[in-house]
């Protein structure tokens, strides 16, 4: 069972995580997170131990064991509009991928947009939901997941997955790892606000598709090309064969080095 | 005539919640009405080209905001059926129902209350909710489903209740 006090010690935010909600079960903490009937601090955090209704995007499902890994959601509802929203995905990918770095020294290798990999498996994934009333953006759900100390994945994955424990052969210690990620979260936060650039070129820095031949697959729709950068709305820049460039900012994209 | 003044009217316009905004001064009648976010017509009646206005006059000073129901210039165009229009907050996909094979959230025709959720607009892998902030009737579903919508762009006209 997650222990609150091993958390708390490590602990070194003002405001992420200074809220803690702890949970046995949930369908999903993002889902539980948005509807809670409580108003809620900016910076809280909802942690499950097991999620009946994990998801990802579209659909999609987040498997995890119970009390192995790390499933959470992080509550933003203040200063929304002192950042760009698209950076907080790759804020959020560049902030799990230092704090794995800096507690197992594992080689991180981020994928566009929020993908967080280890030898090119994934390790955590992240989903975002905000709530808008018409164009106006109230509050933001960062869902996380890391996979921790589960030894064992069973499925088909689009991503083949890994975990802490599969990488260094040894449990770890799952609230050291979650109070290091939001210690580093919150001051890539203050950095996104002030120099949004910097935090870009951290990203693009473990990110190791950067300058490689990619595909992207839109539904039917395949592009090929080089991944040449990613722009400061976070959207990826795509050389395509005959010399032109392209952005990439929507829908169901997926990307693939090219063979 | 006063260009700039017409301008600064018609943004100050633009910009509120006022529908029907009249100025007088002098001998010039400006009248402006807007449906909906769009500003419709500016007419000027009863007058000329007549010269406005000494340089600095703050023009608050002289600036009447009659409300619609008294405002004799709105009458003689057509009726102005007041709609509100539902933005986009980001750049992304628009998407009408939570997954590929879900029912749509909304469909014209249906009444809404704030805090209905009308669609999804997804960036990067953000899924933003918008939650309708009046209650209405749906006119008007702008973009198709899964298209990429701009930042700003209207994605659901309202008929308030």
């Amino acid at each position: 069972m997650f222990n609150l006090e091993n958390f708390d010690i490590k602990l070194d935010t003002e405001y992420l995580g200074r809220e803690f909600i702890y949970f046995e079960e949930v369908d999903s903490t993002n889902n539980e997170l948005m509807k809670y009937p409580e108003l809620l601090p900016n910076g809280a955090v909802l942690l499950a131990e097991s999620q009946t209704n994990g998801k990802g995007r579209t659909g999609k499902t987040w498997i995890s064991n119970p009390e192995q890994n790390l499933t959470f959601s992080i509550l933003l509802n203040e200063d929304l509009d002192k950042f760009s929203l698209p950076l907080l995905n790759l804020t959020t990918a560049l902030s799990v991928g230092q704090a794995i770095e800096n507690l197992f020294q594992l080689d991180i290798n981020l994928k566009w947009p929020n993908d967080v990999l280890v030898k090119n498996n994934k390790i955590a994934g992240i989903l975002v939901e905000s709530k808008s009333k018409s164009n106006l953006i109230e509050k933001v759900i960062i869902g996380i997941g890391i996979n921790v100390n589960q030894p064992i994945f069973k499925g088909n994955f689009e991503i083949h997955p890994t975990s802490v424990l599969k990488e260094l052969k040894r449990e770890v210690s799952r609230e050291r790892l979650l109070s290091e990620f939001l210690n580093i979260f919150e001051e890539n936060i203050e950095t996104l606000v002030y120099n949004p650039k910097e935090i870009l070129q951290n990203w693009k820095n473990k990110c190791k598709m950067l300058d490689g031949k990619i595909k992207i697959i839109n539904g039917e729709i395949v592009k090929v090309g080089k991944f040449i950068d990613v722009d400061n709305e976070g959207f990826l820049v795509l050389r395509k064969n005959d010399n032109s460039l392209e952005t990439i900012a929507f829908g169901d994209v997926s990307i693939r080095e090219q063979d | 005539m006063d260009l700039e003044l017409i301008k600064k009217l018609i943004k100050v316009v633009e910009k509120s919640e006022i529908t029907d905004l009249s100025v007088e001064e002098g001998d010039l009648k400006i009248s402006i009405s807007k449906k909906s976010e769009n500003v419709n017509y500016v007419s000027i009646p009863q007058q000329t080209a007549v010269q406005v206005q000494q340089p600095q006059v703050n023009q608050k000073n002289h600036t009447e905001i009659i409300e619609p129901a008294t405002s004799t210039q709105t009458k003689s165009s057509e009726e102005v059926i007041s709609t509100h229009e539902v933005k986009s907050p980001i750049v992304g996909t628009f998407y009408r129902a939570p997954s590929p094979d879900a029912d749509p959230f909304v469909k014209v025709g249906d009444h809404v209350s704030v805090g209905t959720t009308l669609c999804i607009v997804e960036a990067m892998k953000l899924m933003n909710e918008i939650e309708s902030d009046v209650s209405g009737t749906i006119l008007k579903i702008l973009p198709d489903n899964a298209t990429p919508v701009e930042y700003n762009q209207t994605l659901f006209v309202i008929k308030p209740d």
